[in-house]
């Protein structure tokens, strides 16, 4: 099952008790309250929706754009 | 192909991070310190393919440039360039031929691991692979934390096991890892961006107002070559019990758990507030994320928990000030710690580190099973607590501990005890409600050591003494002057007096006062009020006749036993001894256990005196406890010094009765006079005497005491300190006792043997008496663990009956003991701490706690600090609040030979925390002390703060070591030599090159780890002054380093060469605290031959190291030759009944291997030269004549290029002519064991060098090899494997 923005959003939403609305696309996501512990758990989560992610292709870039960008050039390469 | 690195760090090297700095100056601090080698290894189980695994380290090592990084130290600062030709590539190990093939691969693991790096030389990391078998290999990385992190290790393992699961399934590996240049230029950038302004900003306001920080344990805490290490599984349903915790105050697991362990800290710093380091990955946000390199953070989080808030608020508090940490994360801790002048001596940022690693997990590759462990992850400064999670359900705890800090015991005690902290905060509604202890610490330290049960025959003191009386009639009992009475006799008066006062009314719990000074009458009314039923109250004659007046109103004595004429007893019947009876008439009564003894009236600190009530049974548990644990018997004469209104006189009077011994009593106020009191020992043959500390110490600093001899000395009434044992063993021969007991609980109710082997500072108060039980408790009164301060509660048999008509006072003080029913406790006051021993320490009274800027203030610690000066014959430090908020610590001090207030200043500054020095130090005649030889604290005088502000330099070094900094950071006028170089400015870069310009100003580099220790100009200078004192380096005996007076020194005999200059990196290797001493070639200096024969070279060296340690033990130790002459000065030493500790060699074998070698011509003794001067001989063979070789020294940087001709020509000389000493040498036989290292590599051509030859010149052999060359054996890698190993064996003698 391929993952969608508005997924994600929630999900990341959730982890910091936040409204979605609240995430925007290009917020520092250290500012909002995601830690590595945070991370690795969303991390968990979409691993067993079947994204193989890795903790370091989420780190460099920590803004939900970022993050979009790199799950959709990994779901590209995968052929998904 | 790789990509051809970015210029930067390619060709001419580029700068360090801001993250490596710190690093590169700690390692430079400590360059034989292993402790930044990382590492970890794989178990990987199953069928390897090791060509595949070889390809996939391989490609892994030139993709991950880190990993290539060279160092070099450049003048403008290091550098670090990436150089291919140091890419480590995969090394394969076989250790399948092995007897255990698991252990044999730790082992060399463990010999890498602890190999320090030459940062210029050696290679920055190492991959290697261990073969067990087909079925079994170990995988071993080990990177200098310089290039990689915990993150970059993770980094870096994964990318080996992708790259092999790819290689096995034909796949192809994703995007490789970015180039080290995007940290470095991001490094860049953040440097100069306003990022970094803002968190700089966030950090100093997150810091204000930060008082010094501490540890759990006291101490300087600068990682050292090794650690402690405790790690276990948390029990199962931890973590779900953790997540359910965490999550119910939504805060995350890691969070929670590091909220706790901070609250657990911070209960054994003992202040109010702790800063614990949370490691910072730096990753999140970064580009840099993905290269492996060095970025971890340590981030300083301030927790100063109220511990009765709500449990969940707690924890939210600690989560919301870590999510604000994380933001401004970047920041550098070491910068950090710049900026507030936080570095040298024993200042810091941070105490514990508690590291959170939830997913903790061993990289997958296909049909293998894989298990990963760390080893070692950087600096264990403090303590270091570890969680590592597998992200399901298991957590691992790992304790890792500074050993100068933390015992192994206290390391595995704090991870048993903090496991059950943690399962206990998880249940409770709030931190106080959780207990320190655990049911460990209460077993050990509550029941175990408590366990003081011991039969007592119920009877009374009367009854005992009336039984010694007529069993030993006719042997004398009792001295004064020139009279002595018979056992008989003293029957006889005591009887005569009892029936006297029967008849007064005196009986069962009536009180019969005493105020009679020092002299035989005194005794008799103690013994006589005993045998009439009733207990004695002492009154002290220097009482102002109203306080003697309102006690006996209160006390209601039936009579006063006194001279007649004291207008203080006109409401009571006084007896004057003439009055008294002299022999027996009506008959005595029976006396119960259960009756009052004595009443004694203590003064308290504060309002009315109180009248404390001992029942028989209380005393005579006391005074049976010290008759058999100390085995007087009728041979002894004890001492009677003490007043008799203080309790310590009771067991002065009564216990030489309970042994039939002799009572020798010093005339009146001879207790204040030292030279009476030895003149009294001598003349009587005393064998046991007491005194109070402060009186000790006047004792020892008079000329009277040298050379006394006692049986036995006890102390109590107030603190001992380790000075006053120290000094005390050095003046009288016998042994020394701490006693520890309120007037509330029977004289005293602990021990302590404080004997010459004792090295214990602070000395403790010891353990329980019989029937006694010792509590340290919280409070809430729980037990406490060791460590911990708390309140000292006393319980068992002797505590007193109440205080005498004060209801009130007693219900106050004797509550019930919580853990036996129906039996009491007494609330001491006293402040005190458990050892792990179980010993307790007296830490002072609590209502007088001595607390500055919240940090507690060991008094005893400054007070040992300046007795050890040598530069005074009294001291004593308090806290004075002159004016009301002002706190500030003075010492008091009696100046001995040699004072100046300089000097002491100075040696205190070298040795105790900044804030523990005094601010002023006042020069008394004597100390002022009361009637009870008790130091008199509120007689000591205010001191002037006046001429506190800078002062001019003191010596040449000060003068112009103040230009130097003045110089260096570019200061407009001179500096205090008081300031500290940090406070002023300086940092780790600019120490550098202070200490270029000592070099060049002095001639030599003290080092940076000695300006880190001694960070004021004045400390700097007089560390520089002791080193030079040995100007020229070419005295017999130099000192290599400076240790504790107590510890016997190490001699390290030179080699061939004379010099034993070569020895610094080992005697700076070894464990802190020992002095270690070079003894060099007298024959260096033209005029002074060698002698004849090697053993009359052994007999000097012999007498010159017990100029400098008379007492011994010797230990001794000489590479090469210098192994040689040791052994003979042990066989000199041994045969002088000397005791010789360790003797140790470094690949030294016996003069029968060398006589048939042909002697060194000149040339090859200019060859050992070079050897001498740390150059390998076969590296220069063009060096062949004298001139050359001279000419190579001069120009090169040892040591030995800057010596004058003369010397040099002596060193060719000693080399030639110590040479054929050996060879004519013959070896005694040594007694003992000698320790050898050998230099495993070494010694091709002549197997036959084995240490066992030694066996025919010594009884038993000690052996250890290194994997290292001869000429190899003082090199600091060398150096850093022998030095913990010597120092287990000189250890065993300390």
């Amino acid at each position: 099952m391929a993952i969608t923005l508005e997924r994600m959003r929630a999900d990341i939403a959730g982890m910091i008790h936040e409204d979605p609305k609240e995430i925007g696309l290009e917020d520092n996501l250290m500012d909002l309250g995601i830690d590595s512990m945070r991370l690795l758990n969303l991390i968990l989560k979409w691993q067993e929706d079947g994204l193989d992610l890795e903790f370091a292709e989420l780190a460099d870039r920590f803004t939900l754009a970022g993050w979009w960008e790199a799950i959709q050039a990994k779901q590209a390469g995968s052929g998904a | 192909m790789d990509a051809k690195p970015p210029a930067a760090i390619s060709g001419t090297g580029a700068p360090l991070t801001e993250a490596q700095t710190g690093l590169w100056y700690t390692q430079r601090i400590d360059p034989a310190n292993p402790i930044l080698n990382t590492g970890q290894y794989l178990d990987i189980a199953g069928p390897l393919d090791v060509r595949a695994f070889r390809t996939a380290v391989d490609a892994t090592v030139e993709e991950a440039e880190a990993l290539s990084l060279r160092f070099e130290d450049r003048p403008d600062g290091p550098v670090q360039v990436v150089d291919p030709a140091r890419r480590p590539f995969l090394e394969v190990v076989d250790v399948s031929g092995a007897d255990d093939p698991a252990a044999e691969a730790l082992a060399l693991i463990g010999a890498d691991t602890n190999t320090p790096l030459d940062l210029a030389r050696d290679r920055i990391a190492s991959f290697r692979l261990y073969r067990l078998s087909d079925e079994r290999h170990f995988f071993y990385e080990r990177i200098h934390h310089l290039a990689i992190d915990g993150f970059g290790m993770v980094l870096v393992t994964n990318r080996v096991a992708e790259r092999y699961s790819c290689l096995m399934k034909g796949t192809e590996p994703a995007a490789r890892f970015p180039p080290l240049q995007v940290a470095l230029d991001d490094d860049r950038a953040y440097a100069g961006s306003e990022k970094r302004e803002a968190d700089r900003a966030f950090w100093h306001e997150a810091m204000a107002g930060l008082e010094p920080v501490s540890g759990m344990a006291p101490g300087r805490a600068i990682s050292g070559p090794s650690f402690h290490r405790t790690s276990f599984y948390l029990p199962q349903g931890f973590m779900e019990r953790l997540q359910v915790f965490a999550s119910e105050a939504k805060v995350t697991w890691p969070d929670a758990l590091t909220a706790l362990v901070a609250a657990y800290c911070r209960r054994f710093a003992g202040t109010e507030e702790i800063v614990v380091g949370v490691p910072y990955m730096g990753r999140l946000g970064n580009s840099a994320a993905r290269v492996p390199c060095m970025l971890m953070n340590v981030l300083p989080l301030r927790i100063a928990p109220d511990e009765a808030q709500a449990m969940g608020d707690f924890l939210v508090g600690v989560s919301k000030q870590m999510m604000r940490a994380r933001r401004h994360g970047r920041y550098r801790s070491e910068q950090l710690r710049r900026d507030l002048g936080l570095v040298g001596g024993q200042r810091r940022l941070y105490g514990p580190l508690i590291n959170m690693q939830p997913f903790d997990l061993p990289p997958a590759m296909p049909g293998l099973d894989v298990r990963l462990n760390i080893l070692g992850a950087g600096a264990v400064d403090d303590i270091t607590f570890t969680f590592r999670g597998d992200a399901v359900s298991a957590l691992l705890m790992e304790v890792d501990s500074n050993p100068a800090l933390y015992s192994a015991e206290a390391t595995r005690a704090h991870s048993r005890r903090l496991a059950a902290f943690l399962e206990k905060a998880m249940e409770a509604a709030t931190l106080a409600d959780v207990p320190t202890a655990c049911e460990a610490d209460v077993q050990r330290y509550l029941l175990e050591a408590n366990r003081t049960g011991h039969e007592v025959p119920d009877m009374t003191l009367a009854a005992l003494i009336e039984a010694k009386m007529r069993a030993t009639p006719d042997a004398p009992a009792l001295v004064f002057g020139d009279t002595v009475l018979s056992y008989a006799e003293l029957d006889r008066r005591t009887a005569a007096l009892a029936g006297e006062l029967v008849k007064l009314g005196a009986g069962r719990d009536r009180i019969v006062a005493v105020a009679l000074p020092r002299s035989l009458e005194l005794v008799v009314a103690l013994i006589a009020t005993l045998r009439a039923g009733a207990a004695w109250l002492p009154l002290d004659l220097d009482n102002p006749p109203q306080r003697l007046a309102r006690i006996v109103a209160s006390a209601e004595p039936v009579c006063v036993l006194a001279e007649p004429g004291n207008e203080a007893f006109s409401g009571a019947h006084v007896l004057a001894p003439t009055e008294w009876p002299t022999e027996p008439g009506v008959a005595l009564p029976q006396v119960q256990p259960g009756d009052m003894a004595y009443v004694i009236y203590t003064s308290g600190s504060t309002g009315e005196p109180k009248g404390v009530v001992i029942e028989h049974r209380a005393i005579v548990n006391r005074l049976e406890w010290m008759r058999i644990h100390y085995g007087f018997s009728a041979d002894d004469r004890f001492l009677q010094k003490t007043p008799a209104t203080f309790d310590v006189s009771v067991w002065e009077f009564f216990l030489p009765f309970l042994c039939g011994a002799r009572l020798v009593v010093a005339p009146p106020g001879a207790h204040r006079d030292p030279a009476a009191i030895a003149a009294l020992v001598r003349r009587h043959d005393i064998t046991t005497l007491h005194f109070v500390p402060s009186m000790l110490s006047a004792f020892l600093a008079s000329p009277a005491s040298q050379g006394l001899r006692v049986a036995r000395t006890f102390c109590s009434g107030e603190e001992l300190t380790a000075d006053h044992r120290d000094r005390f063993h050095q003046r009288i021969t016998g042994e020394l006792h701490n006693l520890y007991g309120p007037t509330e609980a029977a004289v005293d109710v602990s021990y302590w043997p404080a004997g010459p082997d004792d090295t214990s500072s602070p000395v403790p108060i010891g353990f329980p008496v019989w029937n006694t039980r010792l509590y340290v408790l919280d409070e809430r009164l729980r037990p406490l663990p060791p460590g911990v301060a708390g309140h000292l509660y006393l319980a068992g048999v002797q505590l007193a009956r109440c205080y005498l008509g004060r209801p009130d006072l007693t219900a106050e003080r004797f509550v019930a003991d919580p853990f036996r029913p129906d039996e009491r406790m007494y609330m001491t006051g006293d402040l005190a701490r458990l050892r792990e021993d179980g010993a307790v320490v007296y830490l002072g009274r609590c209502d007088h706690q001595v607390k500055i800027r919240g940090l507690r203030i060991e008094l005893g610690e400054i007070e040992a600090a300046i007795a050890g000066s040598g530069l005074v014959n009294d001291a004593a430090v308090i806290v004075r609040e002159d004016r009301p908020g002002d706190k500030r610590i003075v010492a008091y001090v009696v100046p001995g030979e040699g004072y100046e207030a300089e000097r002491l200043r100075r040696h205190m500054a070298a040795r105790l925390a900044d804030y523990m020095v005094p601010s002023a130090i006042v020069e008394m005649e004597a100390m002022p002390v009361n009637a009870n030889g008790k130091l008199d604290r509120k007689a000591l005088p205010a001191p002037s703060f006046e001429g506190m502000a800078a002062r001019a330099p003191a010596t040449p070094t000060e003068a112009a070591l103040c230009q130097l900094v003045g110089d260096v950071l570019g200061l407009d006028a001179l500096p205090d030599p008081d300031a500290d170089f940090f406070n002023l400015g300086g940092d780790s870069l600019l120490a550098v090159h202070l200490l270029l310009r000592v070099q060049e100003r002095f001639g030599f580099d003290p080092g940076l780890g000695v300006l880190f220790e001694h960070p004021t100009i004045a400390t700097l200078a007089a560390a520089i002054d002791a080193d030079r004192v040995h100007d020229s380096g070419l005295e017999p005996i130099i000192r290599l380093r400076g240790g504790d007076e107590g510890r016997p020194p190490l001699f390290i005999v030179h080699p061939a060469g004379g010099l034993s200059w070569g020895y610094r990196t080992l005697a700076r290797s070894l464990g802190a605290g020992r002095a270690v001493y070079g003894l060099q070639s007298p024959a260096i200096d033209p005029d002074h031959p060698l002698p004849d024969s090697l053993d009359a070279l052994a007999a000097d060296y012999a007498k010159r190291i017990a100029e400098i340690y008379p007492q011994g033990p010797y230990h001794l130790a000489g590479w090469s030759v210098g192994g040689i002459i040791a052994h003979a000065m042990a066989v000199h030493l041994q045969a002088r009944g000397k005791k010789v500790g360790v003797v140790a060699m470094l690949d030294s074998y016996p003069a029968e291997c060398w006589r048939a070698e042909p002697e060194p011509d000149e040339a090859a003794a200019l060859r050992a030269l070079l050897a001498i001067a740390g150059y390998d001989p076969n590296a220069h063979p063009q060096l062949t004549t004298r001139g050359a070789i001279i000419a190579f020294l001069r120009a090169g940087d040892s040591p030995l290029g800057n010596l004058p001709r003369t010397a040099l020509d002596g060193v060719v000389r000693v080399v030639l002519d110590t040479n054929r000493l050996v060879r004519t040498h013959y070896h005694g036989r040594y007694e003992g064991t000698v320790m050898h290292v050998r230099a495993g590599l070494d010694h091709r051509e002549r197997p036959d060098l084995v240490p066992e030859l030694w066996l025919a010149h010594a009884a038993m052999l000690d052996r250890i090899e290194v994997p290292f060359l001869h000429p190899q054996l003082t090199a600091p890698a060398t150096s850093a494997l022998i030095a913990p190993e010597l120092d287990r064996r000189l250890a065993e003698y300390d």
